[in-house]
Protein backbone atom coordinates (compact mmCIF):
# COMPACT_ATOMS: atom_id res chain seq x y z
CA UNK A 1 0.00 0.00 0.00
CA UNK A 2 2.83 2.38 0.75
CA UNK A 3 4.40 1.61 -2.51
CA UNK A 4 1.07 2.62 -4.70
CA UNK A 5 0.93 5.97 -2.66
CA UNK A 6 4.61 6.42 -3.29
CA UNK A 7 3.98 6.10 -6.65
CA UNK A 8 0.59 7.82 -6.96
CA UNK A 9 2.66 11.04 -5.61
CA UNK A 10 5.30 10.63 -8.28
CA UNK A 11 2.45 10.52 -10.87
CA UNK A 12 0.90 14.07 -9.58
CA UNK A 13 4.10 15.55 -9.16
CA UNK A 14 5.16 14.70 -12.72
CA UNK A 15 1.69 15.83 -13.68
CA UNK A 16 2.20 19.51 -12.03
CA UNK A 17 5.47 19.90 -13.28
CA UNK A 18 4.99 18.65 -16.82
CA UNK A 19 2.87 20.93 -19.39
CA UNK A 20 -0.07 19.51 -20.09
CA UNK A 21 -0.60 19.12 -24.13
CA UNK A 22 -2.49 21.77 -24.04
CA UNK A 23 -0.47 24.15 -22.39
CA UNK A 24 2.26 23.21 -25.03
CA UNK A 25 0.35 24.03 -27.51
CA UNK A 26 -0.45 27.44 -26.18
CA UNK A 27 3.23 28.12 -25.12
CA UNK A 28 4.17 27.59 -28.77
CA UNK A 29 0.78 29.90 -30.06
CA UNK A 30 2.30 33.01 -27.95
CA UNK A 31 6.13 31.63 -28.88
CA UNK A 32 4.83 31.92 -32.95
CA UNK A 33 3.37 35.28 -32.02
CA UNK A 34 6.19 36.93 -30.53
CA UNK A 35 7.92 36.39 -33.11
CA UNK A 36 5.19 37.03 -35.27
CA UNK A 37 4.94 40.54 -34.04
CA UNK A 38 9.13 41.04 -33.72
CA UNK A 39 8.58 40.40 -37.53
CA UNK A 40 5.61 43.08 -37.41
CA UNK A 41 7.27 45.29 -35.89
CA UNK A 42 10.98 45.02 -38.10
CA UNK A 43 8.35 45.67 -40.89
CA UNK A 44 6.94 48.63 -39.58
CA UNK A 45 10.22 50.19 -38.25
CA UNK A 46 10.97 50.01 -41.61
CA UNK A 47 7.99 51.51 -43.26
CA UNK A 48 8.59 54.71 -41.31
CA UNK A 49 12.56 54.68 -42.19
CA UNK A 50 11.16 54.87 -45.74
CA UNK A 51 8.66 57.30 -44.53
CA UNK A 52 11.38 59.43 -42.94
CA UNK A 53 13.51 59.15 -45.61
CA UNK A 54 10.79 60.86 -48.20
CA UNK A 55 9.95 63.60 -45.52
CA UNK A 56 13.86 64.31 -45.58
CA UNK A 57 14.00 64.68 -49.22
CA UNK A 58 10.96 66.95 -48.90
CA UNK A 59 12.96 69.12 -46.53
CA UNK A 60 15.72 69.43 -48.43
CA UNK A 61 13.79 70.87 -51.61
CA UNK A 62 11.87 73.32 -49.05
CA UNK A 63 15.04 74.58 -47.51
CA UNK A 64 16.24 74.91 -50.97
CA UNK A 65 13.45 77.38 -52.04
CA UNK A 66 13.09 78.71 -48.81
CA UNK A 67 16.84 79.94 -48.66
CA UNK A 68 16.22 82.24 -51.31
CA UNK A 69 13.05 84.18 -50.04
CA UNK A 70 13.63 86.96 -47.79
CA UNK A 71 13.33 85.74 -44.23
CA UNK A 72 10.30 86.25 -41.92
CA UNK A 73 10.58 88.02 -39.08
CA UNK A 74 8.91 87.08 -35.81
CA UNK A 75 7.04 90.42 -35.50
CA UNK A 76 5.56 90.81 -39.52
CA UNK A 77 2.97 93.05 -40.52
CA UNK A 78 -0.14 91.29 -42.11
CA UNK A 79 0.98 92.01 -45.62
CA UNK A 80 4.82 90.43 -45.31
CA UNK A 81 3.37 87.18 -44.28
CA UNK A 82 0.96 86.54 -46.89
CA UNK A 83 3.42 87.88 -49.03
CA UNK A 84 5.94 85.43 -47.78
CA UNK A 85 3.52 82.36 -48.14
CA UNK A 86 2.54 82.75 -51.61
CA UNK A 87 6.29 83.03 -52.95
CA UNK A 88 6.89 80.25 -50.99
CA UNK A 89 4.03 78.32 -52.00
CA UNK A 90 4.86 78.93 -55.66
CA UNK A 91 8.26 78.43 -55.89
CA UNK A 92 7.79 75.12 -54.16
CA UNK A 93 4.76 74.29 -56.57
CA UNK A 94 7.17 74.97 -59.32
CA UNK A 95 9.85 72.85 -57.88
CA UNK A 96 8.04 69.38 -57.05
CA UNK A 97 5.97 70.12 -60.41
CA UNK A 98 4.92 66.65 -61.61
CA UNK A 99 5.22 64.55 -58.32
CA UNK A 100 2.83 62.27 -57.41
CA UNK A 101 0.26 61.16 -54.64
CA UNK A 102 1.32 58.15 -52.38
CA UNK A 103 5.05 59.59 -52.61
CA UNK A 104 5.58 59.68 -49.04
CA UNK A 105 1.78 57.55 -48.37
CA UNK A 106 3.03 54.44 -49.68
CA UNK A 107 0.88 51.72 -49.85
CA UNK A 108 1.89 49.97 -46.87
CA UNK A 109 2.73 52.69 -44.31
CA UNK A 110 -0.75 54.09 -45.27
CA UNK A 111 -2.07 50.62 -44.36
CA UNK A 112 -0.14 51.05 -41.40
CA UNK A 113 -1.36 54.74 -40.70
CA UNK A 114 -4.86 53.28 -40.97
CA UNK A 115 -4.42 50.49 -37.99
CA UNK A 116 -2.54 52.83 -35.85
CA UNK A 117 -5.64 54.49 -36.01
CA UNK A 118 -8.12 52.05 -36.13
CA UNK A 119 -6.38 50.48 -32.76
CA UNK A 120 -6.81 54.14 -31.25
CA UNK A 121 -10.55 55.19 -31.43
CA UNK A 122 -12.51 52.35 -30.78
CA UNK A 123 -17.02 52.26 -30.17
CA UNK A 124 -17.84 55.81 -29.10
CA UNK A 125 -14.39 57.09 -29.24
CA UNK A 126 -14.12 56.61 -33.46
CA UNK A 127 -18.12 57.48 -33.76
CA UNK A 128 -16.86 60.94 -31.73
CA UNK A 129 -13.98 61.02 -33.70
CA UNK A 130 -15.74 60.34 -37.15
CA UNK A 131 -18.50 63.50 -36.20
CA UNK A 132 -15.80 66.07 -34.98
CA UNK A 133 -13.93 65.32 -38.34
CA UNK A 134 -16.72 65.34 -40.72
CA UNK A 135 -18.68 67.86 -39.83
CA UNK A 136 -15.38 70.17 -39.72
CA UNK A 137 -15.30 72.83 -42.67
CA UNK A 138 -13.20 71.59 -44.74
CA UNK A 139 -15.66 71.01 -47.79
CA UNK A 140 -13.54 72.27 -50.84
CA UNK A 141 -9.99 71.61 -49.92
CA UNK A 142 -8.08 69.81 -53.06
CA UNK A 143 -7.39 66.37 -52.73
CA UNK A 144 -4.26 66.87 -54.68
CA UNK A 145 -0.62 66.70 -54.33
CA UNK A 146 1.13 70.13 -54.72
CA UNK A 147 -1.43 72.53 -54.10
CA UNK A 148 -2.36 75.00 -51.00
CA UNK A 149 -4.63 73.91 -48.59
CA UNK A 150 -7.11 76.95 -48.73
CA UNK A 151 -6.72 79.79 -45.72
CA UNK A 152 -10.59 80.06 -45.31
CA UNK A 153 -10.58 76.20 -44.15
CA UNK A 154 -10.36 74.83 -40.71
CA UNK A 155 -7.40 72.52 -39.72
CA UNK A 156 -9.12 70.03 -38.03
CA UNK A 157 -7.60 69.05 -34.25
CA UNK A 158 -5.43 65.52 -33.94
CA UNK A 159 -6.53 64.00 -31.61
CA UNK A 160 -3.24 64.32 -29.34
CA UNK A 161 -3.42 60.72 -27.93
CA UNK A 162 -3.15 59.67 -31.81
CA UNK A 163 -0.86 62.21 -32.65
CA UNK A 164 1.35 60.21 -29.68
CA UNK A 165 1.44 57.31 -32.18
CA UNK A 166 1.59 57.63 -35.18
CA UNK A 167 5.39 58.54 -36.98
CA UNK A 168 6.71 61.70 -35.38
CA UNK A 169 6.88 64.53 -38.44
CA UNK A 170 9.13 67.47 -38.32
CA UNK A 171 8.14 70.82 -37.49
CA UNK A 172 7.79 72.03 -41.08
CA UNK A 173 5.10 69.16 -42.12
CA UNK A 174 1.61 67.90 -40.27
CA UNK A 175 -0.92 65.46 -39.81
CA UNK A 176 -4.38 66.78 -41.27
CA UNK A 177 -8.21 65.25 -41.38
CA UNK A 178 -10.42 66.12 -44.26
CA UNK A 179 -12.92 64.49 -44.43
CA UNK A 180 -12.04 60.53 -44.25
CA UNK A 181 -8.44 61.35 -45.64
CA UNK A 182 -5.39 62.19 -44.52
CA UNK A 183 -2.97 64.92 -45.47
CA UNK A 184 0.48 66.05 -44.96
CA UNK A 185 0.55 69.77 -45.22
CA UNK A 186 3.35 72.36 -45.15
CA UNK A 187 3.47 74.14 -41.31
CA UNK A 188 4.21 77.58 -43.26
CA UNK A 189 3.53 77.43 -46.74
CA UNK A 190 0.28 75.05 -46.41
CA UNK A 191 1.07 72.85 -49.11
CA UNK A 192 -0.52 69.66 -49.40
CA UNK A 193 2.50 67.53 -49.68
CA UNK A 194 0.94 64.11 -49.82
CA UNK A 195 -2.51 62.66 -49.05
CA UNK A 196 -4.09 59.08 -48.54
CA UNK A 197 -7.92 58.12 -48.49
CA UNK A 198 -9.27 56.33 -46.23
CA UNK A 199 -7.89 56.96 -43.06
CA UNK A 200 -10.72 56.88 -40.72
CA UNK A 201 -12.29 53.83 -39.44
CA UNK B 1 -25.73 141.96 -48.11
CA UNK B 2 -22.81 141.68 -45.31
CA UNK B 3 -24.87 140.10 -43.10
CA UNK B 4 -25.17 136.98 -46.48
CA UNK B 5 -21.88 135.09 -45.20
CA UNK B 6 -23.08 135.28 -41.46
CA UNK B 7 -26.38 134.05 -42.39
CA UNK B 8 -24.49 130.58 -44.48
CA UNK B 9 -21.92 130.04 -41.86
CA UNK B 10 -24.93 130.27 -39.24
CA UNK B 11 -26.65 127.77 -41.64
CA UNK B 12 -24.03 125.52 -42.06
CA UNK B 13 -23.67 125.37 -38.25
CA UNK B 14 -26.91 124.41 -37.68
CA UNK B 15 -26.79 121.74 -40.75
CA UNK B 16 -23.65 120.26 -39.30
CA UNK B 17 -24.69 120.44 -35.72
CA UNK B 18 -28.13 118.94 -36.22
CA UNK B 19 -26.05 115.85 -38.45
CA UNK B 20 -23.43 115.37 -35.91
CA UNK B 21 -26.43 114.60 -32.67
CA UNK B 22 -28.18 112.10 -35.44
CA UNK B 23 -24.96 110.25 -35.92
CA UNK B 24 -24.70 110.15 -32.34
CA UNK B 25 -27.95 109.20 -31.27
CA UNK B 26 -27.97 106.50 -34.42
CA UNK B 27 -24.39 105.05 -32.71
CA UNK B 28 -26.67 105.01 -29.34
CA UNK B 29 -29.36 102.95 -30.61
CA UNK B 30 -26.74 100.56 -32.86
CA UNK B 31 -24.85 100.42 -29.87
CA UNK B 32 -21.69 99.78 -31.63
CA UNK B 33 -19.42 102.76 -32.63
CA UNK B 34 -17.16 104.76 -30.88
CA UNK B 35 -19.75 107.15 -30.26
CA UNK B 36 -21.95 105.25 -28.00
CA UNK B 37 -19.08 103.94 -25.96
CA UNK B 38 -18.15 107.41 -25.40
CA UNK B 39 -22.14 107.79 -24.05
CA UNK B 40 -22.14 104.66 -22.39
CA UNK B 41 -22.58 104.54 -18.32
CA UNK B 42 -19.12 103.67 -16.48
CA UNK B 43 -19.33 99.78 -16.16
CA UNK B 44 -19.48 98.59 -12.80
CA UNK B 45 -15.65 96.74 -12.24
CA UNK B 46 -15.76 94.73 -8.99
CA UNK B 47 -12.34 93.80 -9.19
CA UNK B 48 -9.78 95.02 -6.48
CA UNK B 49 -7.01 96.87 -8.46
CA UNK B 50 -4.31 96.06 -6.33
CA UNK B 51 -0.94 97.60 -6.12
CA UNK B 52 1.49 95.44 -8.06
CA UNK B 53 -1.05 93.02 -9.04
CA UNK B 54 -0.90 91.33 -12.59
CA UNK B 55 -4.41 91.92 -14.37
CA UNK B 56 -5.21 90.57 -18.04
CA UNK B 57 -7.98 89.48 -20.15
CA UNK B 58 -9.09 86.39 -21.67
CA UNK B 59 -11.78 86.24 -24.86
CA UNK B 60 -11.41 83.46 -27.25
CA UNK B 61 -12.94 82.50 -31.17
CA UNK B 62 -12.67 86.33 -31.59
CA UNK B 63 -11.97 86.57 -35.43
CA UNK B 64 -15.17 87.17 -37.27
CA UNK B 65 -14.88 90.99 -38.25
CA UNK B 66 -18.71 91.15 -36.78
CA UNK B 67 -20.50 94.04 -35.10
CA UNK B 68 -21.10 92.01 -32.07
CA UNK B 69 -17.85 91.49 -32.32
CA UNK B 70 -17.14 95.14 -32.46
CA UNK B 71 -19.79 95.48 -29.96
CA UNK B 72 -18.01 93.32 -27.15
CA UNK B 73 -14.27 95.01 -28.07
CA UNK B 74 -16.26 97.93 -27.29
CA UNK B 75 -17.22 96.93 -23.61
CA UNK B 76 -13.32 95.83 -23.55
CA UNK B 77 -12.55 99.14 -24.41
CA UNK B 78 -14.58 100.73 -21.42
CA UNK B 79 -13.62 98.24 -19.02
CA UNK B 80 -9.72 98.98 -19.56
CA UNK B 81 -10.16 102.68 -18.68
CA UNK B 82 -11.70 101.39 -15.20
CA UNK B 83 -9.42 98.47 -15.23
CA UNK B 84 -6.38 98.84 -16.56
CA UNK B 85 -5.33 95.32 -17.76
CA UNK B 86 -1.66 95.44 -19.77
CA UNK B 87 -2.31 91.86 -20.99
CA UNK B 88 -5.25 90.05 -23.29
CA UNK B 89 -4.90 86.34 -23.67
CA UNK B 90 -6.35 84.97 -27.44
CA UNK B 91 -8.33 81.47 -26.76
CA UNK B 92 -7.58 80.57 -30.54
CA UNK B 93 -9.49 80.83 -33.53
CA UNK B 94 -8.40 84.47 -34.07
CA UNK B 95 -9.34 84.68 -37.71
CA UNK B 96 -12.77 82.43 -39.16
CA UNK B 97 -12.41 82.49 -42.64
CA UNK B 98 -9.65 83.66 -45.11
CA UNK B 99 -6.51 85.00 -43.67
CA UNK B 100 -5.29 87.51 -46.04
CA UNK B 101 -4.38 91.08 -45.43
CA UNK B 102 -7.69 92.60 -44.92
CA UNK B 103 -8.92 89.26 -42.72
CA UNK B 104 -6.17 90.61 -40.20
CA UNK B 105 -6.92 94.06 -40.47
CA UNK B 106 -11.04 93.38 -40.21
CA UNK B 107 -11.17 90.53 -37.76
CA UNK B 108 -8.35 92.04 -35.33
CA UNK B 109 -6.27 95.12 -35.83
CA UNK B 110 -9.38 97.51 -36.63
CA UNK B 111 -11.75 96.60 -33.62
CA UNK B 112 -8.94 96.43 -31.27
CA UNK B 113 -7.44 98.89 -32.45
CA UNK B 114 -7.43 101.38 -29.50
CA UNK B 115 -6.29 98.80 -26.85
CA UNK B 116 -3.48 98.24 -29.10
CA UNK B 117 -2.84 101.91 -29.65
CA UNK B 118 -2.88 101.99 -25.80
CA UNK B 119 -0.12 99.74 -25.15
CA UNK B 120 -2.00 96.54 -24.31
CA UNK B 121 -0.44 93.66 -25.23
CA UNK B 122 -1.97 90.90 -27.12
CA UNK B 123 -0.91 86.95 -26.74
CA UNK B 124 -2.24 84.47 -29.23
CA UNK B 125 -2.80 80.94 -29.03
CA UNK B 126 -3.88 78.80 -32.25
CA UNK B 127 -7.57 76.85 -32.38
CA UNK B 128 -8.63 75.49 -35.64
CA UNK B 129 -9.82 77.77 -37.72
CA UNK B 130 -5.97 79.56 -37.50
CA UNK B 131 -3.32 79.08 -39.98
CA UNK B 132 -0.05 78.51 -37.92
CA UNK B 133 1.70 81.09 -39.76
CA UNK B 134 -0.36 83.61 -37.65
CA UNK B 135 2.48 82.90 -34.82
CA UNK B 136 4.26 85.49 -37.30
CA UNK B 137 2.39 88.26 -36.75
CA UNK B 138 3.45 91.36 -35.12
CA UNK B 139 0.35 91.74 -32.82
CA UNK B 140 0.09 87.80 -31.96
CA UNK B 141 3.33 88.38 -29.89
CA UNK B 142 4.24 84.70 -30.74
CA UNK B 143 7.35 85.03 -31.25
CA UNK B 144 7.01 83.11 -34.15
CA UNK B 145 6.35 79.55 -32.06
CA UNK B 146 3.22 77.71 -31.82
CA UNK B 147 3.52 77.46 -28.33
CA UNK B 148 5.58 79.63 -25.79
CA UNK B 149 5.83 80.84 -22.32
CA UNK B 150 5.66 84.66 -20.86
CA UNK B 151 5.85 85.79 -17.67
CA UNK B 152 3.98 88.92 -15.78
CA UNK B 153 4.88 89.29 -11.63
CA UNK B 154 3.85 85.87 -10.10
CA UNK B 155 2.40 84.62 -12.83
CA UNK B 156 4.10 81.99 -16.13
CA UNK B 157 1.66 81.48 -18.94
CA UNK B 158 1.89 78.94 -21.15
CA UNK B 159 0.58 79.07 -24.47
CA UNK B 160 -0.69 75.97 -25.86
CA UNK B 161 -0.94 74.41 -29.45
CA UNK B 162 -3.82 71.95 -28.66
CA UNK B 163 -4.71 71.89 -32.48
CA UNK B 164 -1.28 69.77 -32.94
CA UNK B 165 -0.23 68.80 -29.68
CA UNK B 166 2.64 66.60 -30.24
CA UNK B 167 5.40 64.97 -28.87
CA UNK B 168 8.01 67.64 -29.61
CA UNK B 169 4.93 69.80 -27.80
CA UNK B 170 4.85 67.65 -24.54
CA UNK B 171 8.54 67.38 -23.89
CA UNK B 172 8.39 71.03 -24.44
CA UNK B 173 5.86 71.37 -21.95
CA UNK B 174 7.37 68.97 -19.00
CA UNK B 175 10.61 70.35 -19.29
CA UNK B 176 9.96 74.17 -18.90
CA UNK B 177 7.18 73.37 -16.15
CA UNK B 178 9.85 70.87 -14.28
CA UNK B 179 11.51 74.79 -13.82
CA UNK B 180 9.26 76.73 -13.35
CA UNK B 181 8.79 77.70 -9.91
CA UNK B 182 6.65 80.92 -10.52
CA UNK B 183 3.37 80.92 -8.02
CA UNK B 184 0.53 80.73 -10.56
CA UNK B 185 1.28 78.91 -13.84
CA UNK B 186 -1.47 79.48 -16.40
CA UNK B 187 -2.12 77.17 -19.18
CA UNK B 188 -4.31 78.82 -22.20
CA UNK B 189 -4.85 77.19 -25.31
CA UNK B 190 -7.77 76.34 -27.71
CA UNK B 191 -9.43 73.10 -27.23
CA UNK B 192 -11.05 72.63 -22.98
CA UNK B 193 -10.04 69.44 -21.16
CA UNK B 194 -13.10 70.48 -19.59
CA UNK B 195 -16.56 72.01 -21.30
CA UNK B 196 -20.47 70.85 -21.24
CA UNK B 197 -20.42 71.80 -24.52
CA UNK B 198 -23.20 70.21 -26.50
CA UNK B 199 -21.64 70.78 -30.01
CA UNK B 200 -18.17 69.99 -28.85
CA UNK B 201 -17.48 69.22 -25.15
CA UNK B 202 -14.58 67.90 -23.29
CA UNK B 203 -11.53 67.43 -24.92
CA UNK B 204 -11.00 63.61 -23.61
CA UNK B 205 -7.79 62.85 -25.74
CA UNK B 206 -6.44 66.10 -24.80
CA UNK B 207 -7.21 65.84 -21.02
CA UNK B 208 -5.80 62.64 -20.94
CA UNK B 209 -2.37 63.74 -22.10
CA UNK B 210 -2.41 67.20 -21.13
CA UNK B 211 -3.91 66.74 -17.55
CA UNK B 212 -1.41 64.37 -15.71
CA UNK B 213 1.20 67.18 -17.15
CA UNK B 214 -0.46 69.66 -15.22
CA UNK B 215 -1.16 67.69 -12.09
CA UNK B 216 2.79 66.57 -11.49
CA UNK B 217 4.15 70.24 -11.73
CA UNK B 218 1.43 72.28 -10.72
CA UNK B 219 -0.44 74.44 -13.07
CA UNK B 220 -3.26 76.03 -10.99
CA UNK B 221 -5.66 77.96 -13.78
CA UNK B 222 -6.25 76.33 -17.72
CA UNK B 223 -8.23 78.89 -19.88
CA UNK B 224 -9.57 77.48 -23.29
CA UNK B 225 -12.37 78.82 -25.70
CA UNK B 226 -13.57 76.32 -28.93
CA UNK B 227 -17.19 76.09 -26.92
CA UNK B 228 -18.68 79.70 -27.58
CA UNK B 229 -20.06 80.43 -24.23
CA UNK B 230 -18.58 80.77 -21.39
CA UNK B 231 -18.31 78.40 -18.22
CA UNK B 232 -16.70 78.04 -14.83
CA UNK B 233 -16.14 74.51 -14.11
CA UNK B 234 -16.00 72.88 -10.97
CA UNK B 235 -12.45 72.47 -10.02
CA UNK B 236 -10.95 69.45 -11.20
CA UNK B 237 -8.21 67.49 -9.35
CA UNK B 238 -7.22 71.05 -7.96
CA UNK B 239 -7.27 72.89 -11.14
CA UNK B 240 -9.49 75.67 -12.26
CA UNK B 241 -10.48 75.10 -15.88
CA UNK B 242 -12.75 78.28 -17.51
CA UNK B 243 -14.27 78.32 -21.08
CA UNK B 244 -14.57 81.72 -22.36
CA UNK B 245 -14.86 81.19 -26.52
CA UNK B 246 -17.98 83.94 -26.92
CA UNK B 247 -15.18 86.41 -28.34
CA UNK B 248 -16.71 86.72 -31.87
CA UNK B 249 -19.24 83.72 -31.85
CA UNK B 250 -22.10 82.35 -29.49
CA UNK B 251 -23.90 79.64 -29.35
CA UNK B 252 -26.35 80.20 -27.41
CA UNK B 253 -27.96 77.45 -25.16
CA UNK B 254 -24.94 74.70 -26.15
CA UNK B 255 -24.44 74.64 -22.11
CA UNK B 256 -25.47 71.20 -21.35
CA UNK B 257 -28.28 71.55 -18.54
CA UNK B 258 -27.40 70.11 -15.19
CA UNK B 259 -23.95 69.48 -16.44
CA UNK B 260 -22.20 67.79 -13.40
CA UNK B 261 -19.17 69.98 -14.36
CA UNK B 262 -20.67 73.26 -13.76
CA UNK B 263 -19.84 75.56 -11.65
CA UNK B 264 -21.46 78.78 -13.40
CA UNK B 265 -22.25 79.28 -17.11
CA UNK B 266 -23.18 81.80 -19.57
CA UNK B 267 -24.53 81.17 -22.67
CA UNK B 268 -26.85 83.67 -23.64
CA UNK B 269 -24.49 86.56 -24.82
CA UNK B 270 -21.13 87.03 -25.73
CA UNK B 271 -18.76 87.31 -23.05
CA UNK B 272 -14.77 87.81 -21.61
CA UNK B 273 -13.28 87.65 -18.46
CA UNK B 274 -11.34 90.01 -16.67
CA UNK B 275 -8.59 88.55 -14.48
CA UNK B 276 -6.90 90.01 -11.21
CA UNK B 277 -3.79 87.73 -9.64
CA UNK B 278 -2.91 89.63 -6.48
CA UNK B 279 -0.18 87.14 -4.05
CA UNK B 280 -2.49 83.83 -3.00
CA UNK B 281 -5.87 85.03 -4.77
CA UNK B 282 -7.32 85.17 -8.35
CA UNK B 283 -10.12 87.85 -9.05
CA UNK B 284 -12.37 87.57 -11.80
CA UNK B 285 -15.16 89.05 -13.45
CA UNK B 286 -17.10 87.97 -17.22
CA UNK B 287 -18.88 90.88 -18.94
CA UNK B 288 -21.17 90.50 -21.66
CA UNK B 289 -21.79 92.54 -24.95
CA UNK B 290 -24.05 94.81 -23.08
CA UNK B 291 -21.43 95.10 -20.05
CA UNK B 292 -23.65 92.69 -17.77
CA UNK B 293 -21.87 91.14 -14.95
CA UNK B 294 -22.49 87.93 -15.98
CA UNK B 295 -20.01 86.36 -13.17
CA UNK B 296 -17.56 87.18 -10.75
CA UNK B 297 -15.93 85.81 -7.98
CA UNK B 298 -12.18 85.02 -6.42
CA UNK B 299 -10.45 81.76 -6.14
CA UNK B 300 -7.43 80.37 -3.87
CA UNK B 301 -4.28 79.93 -5.04
CA UNK B 302 -4.89 76.14 -5.11
CA UNK B 303 -2.39 73.83 -2.11
CA UNK B 304 0.45 71.74 -3.30
CA UNK B 305 -0.96 67.82 -3.25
Amino acid sequence: MKYNMGILAVIALVLIVTPSPAGLVQGNVDRLAQTQNAVLIEEQKKLVKAFDSHIKDYLRQRDRVRKKLPKLSKDATAEQIHAYQVSFVEALRAMRAGTKPGYMFQPAFADHIRAIIKDEFKGTERVELRQEVLEADTKGVPLRVNYPYPDNKELTQIPPTLLLRLPQLPKEVKYRFVGTNMLLVDTDNSLIVDYMTKALP
Amino acid sequence: MKRFPALILALLFFVLGGLHTHVAAQALKDGNAKGAHAAAPALKITLPRKDGSVRFLAIGDTGTGSNKQQELADVMLRSHAAFPFETVLLMGDNMYGGEGPKDYLNKFENIYRPLIDQKVKFYATLGNHDEPAQRFYEHFNMGGKEYYRFTRGSVAFYSLNSNYMDKKQVEWLNSELSKDTSKWKIAFMHHPPYSSGGKHGSDKSLRKVVEPIFLKHGVNVVLTGHDHFYERVKPQKGIYYFVTGAGGKLRSGDVMKNSPLTDKAFDKDMSFMLIEIADDQMYFQVLSRTGTTVDVGVLPLPKKA
